[in-house]
């Protein structure tokens, strides 16, 4: 194979991680999935460094790769106590719970309710009759997805 | 420095001294003793004034050119230089190609070089001595001197005693500084300085309301009139390319100088409708300043104030200003019959006009500044009339009316001290016994405004009424207008015996009645303020026979004057003084058939007064509404000026202001359309980041 080709291929794969990464970070609202995502961004970029690296005969390339893994490392630890602390603040994972550095008169983004279904639909169930305390209505569950 | 010139500086700077002294040490060190700085300062200025008084006769009497008269001017310093100004004016430049000023110099006993291409404007701060000016610093000075004599008893115990003293002794300082200005420009700064003391007087009282709006009101109205006077100058300056009275060296020949004196035929060329406007411009200044139709009307507001102040400035001597400047103007005046005319018409109808107010007011202090109002109308009157004796007519009723008026003022302040306050003639009664030096001092004073036979004001007011007889018998176009201004003259003066001695009879005689503001303290004032009284009252009885007696030697010491000097040659060419027995006794049969008239009226029963308000109703509302002239003004000129107050007033709200408030929207606005994108989702930054880096490589790939 020669090298042109396979410099092709590398780059695919690289570009196909990136990209992979990318749309996982914008589709996806828990953290860690998230964070997940951008590693996977980054490994591409990492194998693009490689084949080029590998390309033009420059190990330089490959070092480098090997300080991003180190770094990449660190802040992945850094990455997972910064969301074990907002997970602790807020009992979620979602990212949507932390929107609060928007403009102060702008609305809070709230996800759309889902339409409940039409009755005929449902069937009927026998019910008792209420007894006991109803609990308190979770106001981050009402306004947002409880799991993701 | 000579003699003179040291007397020429003290005069203003005494007052001005003891102004400085009781202003800094007033409150906290003089306290109760604040009249003393001023009342030593005034009586060593009047000194100092009568002094010189006679030191000018002495120098004008060996004069040597009498149609040039004789002045003396100092420079102090400069006050503005400003080099090539102006062109020097057609007539000057004329005489100067005839070489014709060379000769005229030695002529003149002056020392007036060539004139430069470019003359300079430079206004010098200039005093001058002469006949005038000196007749006038005594007046003042010994006025001033008696009412700050008077105000140490009169406003004892007034918490702004020092107050009251630093303002007196800085108007005497601006008064005498106005009379010794010889600078149209200088005049007009004391002009205005003299207008902030009054103004700084009527609201001396300063928590009555009414005090600080009779005070805006003078000095509103005074300002309509210093706009006038204000354009006269302008005009001034571009016909003559001076604004000096007398021939300063390396300038134009001065408007009112020797030069023009002595040689009216090489220098008073100007066209005539220049001269008129000059003159109504300037009869405009003195018409809001000596309170004349139809700017009078902050006058008798202006009684808020003190009465000493009253009597000083509201009655003999500021008041008198316009009176002084048109008499010293009388070269100018005497070149436009119309204005001349004009000023005779406006002193007329507001000598009777003040005089028709009069007769019914109820307040004796309005009474006396209504009098006062119809008494400078008289001495306009005369002015008008033109040539020398209607000048000298003029300021010798300035002069006695200053002694007569000031004291009916003091008396009218003696009653209202006794009677804690009270003013209102109706609730006044039968004081004469309760306060007799008041009611004889008061009773000399309404002889003399009256017009009776050996009291002061007899003789001014029948040398008024002999000059304007002159000029209607004198012919020409405007004799039938004179003519009937000698007879609202001589109706005036029986008004002005009637409204005299109606306050004085309600005053003195009839029932005592004695408001209960001053239940139990009714008493005769004390010796500071009944020894002015008797001395004013000694004056207004002696003063005018004693200048009517040697009326030549006064006329010839006035005459020497540069600016009447012109006009006393002319007068002594054409005939001499002469006795008028027929006006004499008209006036005298008018101020005595007046004071009959007033007795019958208001002496004994007060039915016969009211019969008369009964059955002319419609004239008694005319004259005690004073003529609607008030409410009149408030819907000509007040309304629409707030009206157009109102508007700019909306204009500079939401015009003016609207325009700095969109500078300040704009970025707010342009920032709001950019706020949204800052929602605080991590996707959507991370979406925007994505979408720039997109961008600039689609820059990159597009456009390289």
């Amino acid at each position: 194979m020669d090298e042109t080709a396979l410099l092709e291929n590398y780059l695919a794969v690289g570009a196909l991680l990136f990209g992979l990464g990318m749309v996982g970070f914008f589709s996806r609202r828990n953290m860690i999935v998230m964070f997940l995502s951008v590693e996977m961004m980054l490994q591409g970029v990492s194998v693009s460094l490689v084949a080029w690296s590998r390309y033009h005969n420059d190990w330089g390339g490959q070092m480098l790769v090997i300080f991003i893994l180190t770094v990449a490392a660190c802040e992945a630890a850094i990455g997972l106590v910064l969301m074990i602390t907002l997970f602790q603040r807020s009992g979620s994972l979602d990212i949507a719970v932390w929107q609060r550095l928007r403009e102060d008169n702008l609305p809070p983004h709230v996800d759309r309710e889902v339409p409940e279904l039409p009755d005929e639909s449902r069937p009927e169930w026998p019910h008792l009759t209420p007894a006991g305390v109803e609990p308190a209505p979770d106001l981050e569950e009402v306004t947002h997805r409880s799991h993701v | 420095m000579s003699n003179l010139e040291t007397l020429m500086v003290l005069v203003p700077a005494l007052p001005l001294a003891a102004t400085l002294i009781t202003a800094i040490f007033g409150k906290h060190v003089l306290k109760a003793r604040s009249h003393w700085p001023t009342v030593l300062a005034l009586v060593a200025s009047c000194v100092c004034s009568v002094a010189l008084l006679l030191a000018v006769r002495d120098e004008s009497q060996r004069v040597q050119n009498p149609k040039a008269g004789w002045e003396h001017t100092i420079d102090l310093w400069t006050w503005a230089n400003i080099e090539g100004a102006i062109a020097p004016p057609p007539a000057a430049a004329d005489a100067m190609v005839a070489n014709v000023m060379v000769a005229n110099v030695a002529d003149a006993g002056d020392s007036v070089g060539a004139l430069p291409e470019k003359l300079p404007f430079r206004i010098d701060i200039t005093l001058r001595a002469d006949a005038l000016s000196a007749v006038m610093l005594v007046m003042v000075t010994f006025i001033a001197s008696l009412v700050a004599i008077y105000a140490g008893g009169y406003m004892h115990g007034d918490p702004g005693y020092w107050r009251f003293f630093t303002y007196i002794s800085l108007f005497v300082f601006s008064m005498t500084m106005l009379v010794s200005a010889s600078n149209f420009v200088l005049l007009y700064a004391f002009w205005e300085a003299v207008g902030l003391c009054s103004y700084l007087l009527i609201g001396f009282w300063f928590e009555k309301p009414a005090a600080v709006a009779a005070g805006k009101k003078a000095f509103l109205i005074n300002r309509v009139g210093d706009f006038g006077f204000a354009l006269g100058l302008f005009l001034i300056w571009t016909t003559y390319g001076t604004l000096n009275f007398h021939d300063a060296p390396g300038a134009a020949p001065g408007v009112l100088g020797q030069l023009r004196a002595s040689h009216p035929e090489l220098y008073n060329i100007v066209p005539a409708g220049v001269a008129t406007a000059t003159c109504l411009l300037l009869l405009m200044g003195a018409c809001g300043k000596s309170a004349q139709f139809p700017l009078y009307v902050w006058l008798p507001d202006a009684m808020e104030g003190p009465t000493p102040v009253s009597a000083l400035i509201h009655a003999a001597t500021m008041v008198t200003a316009g009176v002084y400047m048109v008499a010293r103007c009388t070269p100018l005046f005497a070149l436009s019959a119309n204005a001349q005319l004009a000023v005779s018409a406006v002193g007329a109808l507001t000598a009777i006009l003040g005089a028709t107010i009069a007769l019914t007011q109820t307040d004796l202090k309005r009474v006396l500044a209504y009098s006062t109002i119809s008494q400078l109308g008289y001495m306009f009157l005369a002015l008008g009339a033109g040539g020398f004796g209607a000048v000298v007519a003029g300021m010798f009723h300035l002069f006695t009316h200053a002694f007569f008026k000031a004291l009916l003022f003091l008396a009218a302040g003696s009653v209202m001290h006794a009677m804690g306050g009270v003013i209102d003639v109706r609730r006044l009664g039968g004081l004469r016994r309760l306060m007799p030096t008041t009611h004889w001092t008061f009773l000399f004073g309404a002889l003399a405004l009256a017009g009776v036979v050996p009291f002061a004001g007899f003789w001014s007011k029948d040398a008024i009424l002999t000059v304007v007889q002159e000029r209607s018998h004198q012919g020409g176009a405007y004799a039938l207008a004179y003519q009937s201004l000698l007879g609202i003259s001589v109706l005036t003066a029986l008004m002005t015996s009637i409204y005299t001695f109606r306050a004085f009879f309600l005053t003195f005689y009839g029932p005592q009645r004695v408001p209960h503001e001053a239940a139990g303290h009714a008493h005769e004032s004390p010796p500071s303020m009944t020894l002015p009284l008797v001395v004013l009252a000694l004056f207004s009885l002696g003063v005018g026979a004693a200048v009517e007696m040697r009326h030549a030697d006064v006329s010839e010491f006035l005459g020497s004057t540069p600016s009447l000097a012109a006009a006393f040659g002319q007068a002594t060419e054409e005939h001499g003084a002469l006795a008028h027995l027929d006006v004499m006794i008209t006036g005298t049969a008018a101020a005595v058939l007046g004071i009959v008239i007033a007795a019958f009226l208001y002496l004994g029963s007060a039915s016969r007064a009211e019969w008369l308000a009964e059955h002319f109703r419609l004239l008694y509302r005319l004259s005690y509404s004073k003529l609607f002239v008030d409410q009149i003004y408030q819907v000509l000129f007040v309304w629409p000026l707030w009206l157009l107050a109102l508007f700019s007033a909306w204009v500079d709200r939401w015009l003016i202001d609207g325009l700095v408030n969109l500078g300040g929207k704009i970025p707010r606005e342009a920032g709001a359309l950019l706020r949204p994108l800052q929602n605080g989702m991590v996707q959507f930054y991370a979406l925007a980041m994505l979408l720039g880096v997109l961008a600039l490589i689609g820059n990159m790939l597009f456009w390289p």
